[in-house]
């Protein structure tokens, strides 16, 4: 199956703009952005710890909706979706 | 008028089109890029994302606080010192609900519209640190 993931900010200049990404069946979230951003050492750490876990600070949606960090290590991917992952905002 | 763009625009004429029947005050909120040594500043947003947002943060502060009319422009690309980042344009019957619901604005527009500014200096850039940032949306 194939899930757009788009990343902003200083995640969008480490691992790209937008990334179509092949996903396996059963695949979480969290494994498909630790996938996608393994291409960058710099990126990858921006947004998991040395535990491969999500950093605080990072922020994930869902086709639009905000999704927890800690649900995203169980949730299962889908076939179209769309993930942006980004650090905190800073609009104003 | 709720929009993300490159362009400025005239805050006079946003003023005189906010004063509808019944206005006693129109407040204007407007940020602009502050001079902290820096050249400019580059703007970017998840723009579907924060245009539904500014929408629903508009609608909120309508029904709050009796609101006649808003208007949210928010700029991304790059800017230069001294330029319009975001203008928030509130008119309401009175005083009161009309600083109110800007104040409303402007704080849940920092909280959590996915927009963010990086400051471009001579030696590089900086990305503003976001003051709400965290990865369960509970918090927000």
């Amino acid at each position: 199956m194939k899930v757009k993931v788009r990343f902003f900010a200083r995640f969008r200049e480490l691992l790209g703009t937008e990334i179509i990404a092949e996903a396996a069946d059963r695949t979480t979230f969290s494994e498909l952005i630790k996938q996608v951003a393994q291409k960058n050492t710099e990126g990858y750490d921006a947004i998991f710890d040395e535990h491969g876990h999500f950093r605080e600070y990072v922020i994930l949606m869902r086709n639009a909706k905000r999704i927890d960090t800690a649900d995203a290590v169980r949730s299962i991917v889908a076939d179209g979706d769309d993930i942006a992952v980004f650090p905190p905002v800073a609009g104003g | 008028m709720i929009t993300i763009q490159k362009d400025d625009v005239d805050i006079g004429d946003l003023i005189k089109a906010a004063k509808k029947h019944g206005t006693g005050a129109v407040v204007i909120f407007d940020g602009v890029v502050r001079d902290d040594n820096i050249t400019e500043m580059e703007l970017e947003a998840y723009q579907d994302v924060a245009k539904s947002e500014l929408e629903k943060i508009a609608n909120d502060a309508i029904e709050q606080f009796d609101l006649l009319h808003v208007d949210i422009i928010h700029r991304i690309g790059r800017l230069a010192v001294g330029e319009n980042i975001l203008i928030i344009i509130v008119a309401a019957g009175h005083r009161e609900e009309a600083y109110n619901g800007s104040r409303f604005i402007i704080e849940a527009i920092k909280a959590g519209v996915p927009i963010w500014k990086k400051e471009l200096t001579k030696t590089g850039g900086r990305w503003v640190p976001g003051e709400h940032g965290h990865g369960n949306p509970k918090k927000f």
